[in-house]
């Protein structure tokens, strides 16, 4: 009753009129559903560990070069299926074939569905193809080095004052024979078309939605280990949510009772919570985290394999810390609401005091709360950002903090596309928040009230 | 103290004093008050700003804040055999609002406006009865039809917000009424209102004092007001009680010099023709920190006298028998044209 109301206010109104806030809150909106989603299931744990392609494949935006391609083609056949079809050749009995060919699915991807001994078969035919275009790939290279070689001797002989007319066509003929190889090695491509043609034939794209899952998770590249980054991002976005929400509402609990309490019955009440509060707040916060976090280690909550309890050093630190805030702000309000009629009025009636905190003024605080709720929500996620690069906050599990600090190596060899995923998704959750925020602000305060 | 009234004073005030601790030190806001309220009357408290009339009012109710307020050890607020001023605060808990119920000057901030009026209502009635759930809705419906609010079955679905000042004002008085409360403090309730709606809730105030027989104590600084619904008055100056008795009384021979003085400045019809100026009191109300020796009045007292700067008067019979408090209190042969008049317009 109290959240209707509220909605239905006149600030609400405000609020509704203003674009740019309910283009964010859109924004949250659709952040919120992703997270809704990986948290009932929909990107697992164990998703963002699983190989979809290479290692650091790049994202959309890169244009494929004629190495990177081939590269990946050698990848493909030789790093990642040879071994599996070798395994389930050797395999000795049904069950470990079929366990081997299993092992070559990357994600949605999946051998073509023939029996083993044709998948076998095929793998023949394009291991076949793989060994000619690499033969080709190696002539090719070997008689580029030596054209070069063969090239500038030619030329310092001819540049002679008295040239040796026998070393001039030696030369020459070893000039032709390796562009003769260099001719063969021009059908290399066409070897690559095939063995990819072997390949997708042995180990399609799935169709319909499965394909597009399969594509999707490549949209935004892979990590270091081949695992999809736009999946780490989601599950990240899930982890950022559940961190901002758990410690922003406890922060906000905690700062508005304890905010609620020193406003209204002051004296010792006041003294002792304005004591915590700027004790608490005499402290840089990070490094009030940072020891905090230090605190847990090597307790329950200190265990990869146990990442949801890892999160726990997370919430009391930030729920520790933030509600100071809060407290500030609710305070103030509640000594000024304490001394409205509606306040004395209460207490004509009868209620006790406790009663008239909780019921009467705290209600009349719900706009203060929700715009700390938000301005606390993206303060704790920034916060685990800072923490787990420092190696401090998340573990066990993707988080934009820890994709960022796994991405410290690949951005100096040039690829950015983790760090891009992470920081994209923060910039626009950030954002969205800090304009609602913002906005929340200008309709909600009495100062800006027009 | 007039005896107009028969039977036991429901509310018996005996020297209330309250101070109060500031940063300059301790203040007497009210000074020695007494006065009764009977059961099913109205008493008006009348005085400038500043005089303590509020403070009165909320000392009855112990709504003053509990840090800086004193409530002098001699003070004795008898209502139903006990001194509620020593009443512990769970006691008093189920005094106000049940039995002694109040209502502000201020009808857009004495509505919490987060909640539906009949929540505010139901909360009341839920504290301090044990109806149930659709007896109380019933009840609070009942209550807002007694007020005169229209259409109570959707009003009390609406929050504050959409009501007027007078209708708030009114849902204030369902709310203090809800639980027939005894005595009903009304402090100013009609300053903040328009003069019509003014007039409406005074004669709402009237005719519910006389359904449920509750006595009123109002508080205001408008004696036109008093002459409307008060049965007897107490004025205030400086935190003193200067004079009080029945309103016709106080209207046709007031005592002292400064109930003159307020009556004088009443707007009347036909002065204006007869060229007469608004009367005006002049000079300022003394401040509590340096209050004159002697009478607090003498500063704008025009029959001011050594005697009034030498020693404050005490409370005492004047010449008409009512209390006043005053050295030289007005009599017929002191002041004829004045009274003249008066008699005149009474007649
Ligand atoms: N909490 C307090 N601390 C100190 N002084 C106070 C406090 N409350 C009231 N006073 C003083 O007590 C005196 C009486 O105030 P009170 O509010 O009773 O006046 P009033 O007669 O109700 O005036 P008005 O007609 O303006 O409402 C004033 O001088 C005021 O400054
Ligand atoms: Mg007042």
């Amino acid at each position: 009753m109290m959240l209707k109301r509220f909605l239905r206010s006149r600030g609400m109104r405000k609020l509704r009129r203003n674009r740019m806030a309910m283009v964010a809150s859109a924004v949250i909106g659709l952040y919120a559903l992703v997270a809704l989603f990986a948290l009932f299931g929909g990107v697992s744990l164990d998703d963002t560990k699983r190989r979809v392609w290479r290692e650091n494949t790049p994202g959309f935006l890169q244009p494929m070069s004629k190495e990177i391609a081939d590269y990946t083609l050698d990848w493909h056949a030789d790093k990642w299926l040879r071994p599996k079809m070798e395994a389930a050749r050797r395999a000795s009995d049904e069950r470990s074939r079929q366990f081997s060919f299993d092992t070559a699915a990357l994600g949605q991807r999946t051998l073509a569905d023939l029996p083993g001994d044709e998948l076998i078969a095929l793998w023949d035919e394009a291991a076949g193809i793989y060994d000619e275009w690499r033969e080709l790939q190696d002539t090719a290279d070997e008689a580029n080095e030596e054209l070069e070689f063969f090239r500038i001797d030619l030329d310092a002989e001819r540049a002679k004052d008295a040239p040796d007319q026998d070393m001039i066509e030696e030369l020459e003929g070893e000039i032709e024979y390796y562009e003769g190889q260099l001719e063969q090695a021009a059908r290399a491509p066409e070897l690559a078309a095939d063995l990819r043609a072997k390949l997708l034939e042995l180990h399609p794209v799935p169709t319909g939605v499965p394909g597009m899952v399969y594509r999707a998770k490549l949209w935004f590249g892979t990590d270091s280990k081949g695992a999809s980054i736009i999946i780490k991002g989601l599950y990240a976005t899930k982890i950022a949510f559940q961190i901002g929400f758990v410690t922003a509402v406890g922060a906000v609990l905690i700062g508005t009772l304890l905010g609620a309490a020193a406003g209204f019955f002051g004296r010792f009440v006041d003294e002792a919570v304005m004591w915590i509060v700027s004790t608490l707040s005499s402290i840089p916060y990070l490094v009030l985290l940072a020891v905090l976090v230090v605190m847990f280690r090597g307790s329950i909550f200190d265990n990869e394999a146990r990442p949801a309890l890892a999160l726990v050093p997370l919430y009391a630190a930030f729920g520790m810390t933030f509600w100071v805030g809060t407290c500030r702000v609710i305070r103030g309000e509640v000594m000024k609401i304490k001394e409205l009629e509606y306040v004395q009025a209460a207490t004509a009636i009868g209620f006790a005091r406790p009663y008239i905190v909780l019921r009467h003024v705290v209600p009349n605080t719900v706009h203060l709360m929700f715009i700390n709720f938000s301005l606390l929500f993206i303060a704790a996620i920034k916060g685990e950002v800072i923490l787990s690069f420092l190696g401090l906050g998340v573990k066990g599990q993707p988080s934009w903090g820890i994709m960022i600090a796994h991405s410290k190596d690949q951005v100096s060899s040039g690829f950015f596309w983790e760090i891009l995923t992470a920081t994209a998704l923060m910039f626009g959750l950030v954002l969205a928040f800090n304009i609602l925020s913002d906005a929340l602000q200008d309709a909600f305060d009495p100062k800006h009230v027009s | 103290m007039s005896k107009t009234n028969s039977g036991e004073p429901v509310l018996k005030v005996r020297h209330l004093t309250t101070r109060f601790r500031t940063d300059r030190g301790v203040v007497t806001a009210v000074d020695d008050v007494s006065f009764d309220v009977y059961p099913g009357e109205t008493v008006g408290i009348v005085g400038e700003s500043g005089c303590g009339k509020t403070v009165t009012s909320k000392s009855i109710m112990r709504l003053l804040p509990e840090q800086v307020t004193i409530i002098d050890e001699k003070s004795e607020i008898m209502f139903e055999g006990e001194n509620i001023a020593r009443l512990s605060e769970k006691r008093m808990r189920e005094v106000r609002g049940d039995r002694i119920a109040m209502i502000f000057q201020e009808p857009m901030t004495s509505l919490n406006p987060v909640f539906r009026i009949g929540w505010q209502l139901d909360e009341a009635l839920r504290y301090h009865t044990k109806l149930g759930r659709k007896q109380r809705r019933e009840r609070a419906i009942e209550m807002l039809k007694l007020v005169d609010i229209p259409n109570p079955e959707k009003r009390i679905d609406e929050y504050p917000h959409q009501l007027s000042g007078g209708m708030r004002q009114r849902v204030m008085i369902a709310m203090a009424l809800c639980c027939e409360p005894d005595v009903l403090i009304a402090d100013e309730p009609t300053t903040a209102l328009d003069v019509t709606i003014q007039a409406q809730i005074l004669s709402l105030m009237n005719s519910l004092k006389e359904k449920l027989q509750t006595a009123i104590m109002l508080i205001t600084h408008d004696l036109g007001v008093v002459a409307q619904v008060c049965d007897r008055v107490v004025v205030m100056y400086a935190g003193r009680v200067i004079e009080s008795g029945p309103v016709a009384d106080i209207f046709r021979r007031p005592q002292h010099p400064y109930t003159q003085a307020l009556l004088d400045s009443i707007p009347k019809q036909g002065n204006k023709e007869r060229g007469l100026r608004l009367a005006t009191i002049p000079g300022i109300v003394p401040s509590l920190w340096d209050l004159p020796h002697g009478c607090r009045f003498q500063d704008r007292c025009k029959f001011k006298e050594q005697r009034c700067v030498d020693g404050e008067p005490v409370l005492e019979d004047g010449p008409d028998g009512r209390p006043v408090r005053c050295h030289f209190p007005l009599d017929e042969a002191r002041h004829p044209q004045h009274l003249a008049g008066r008699h005149a317009e009474g007649a």
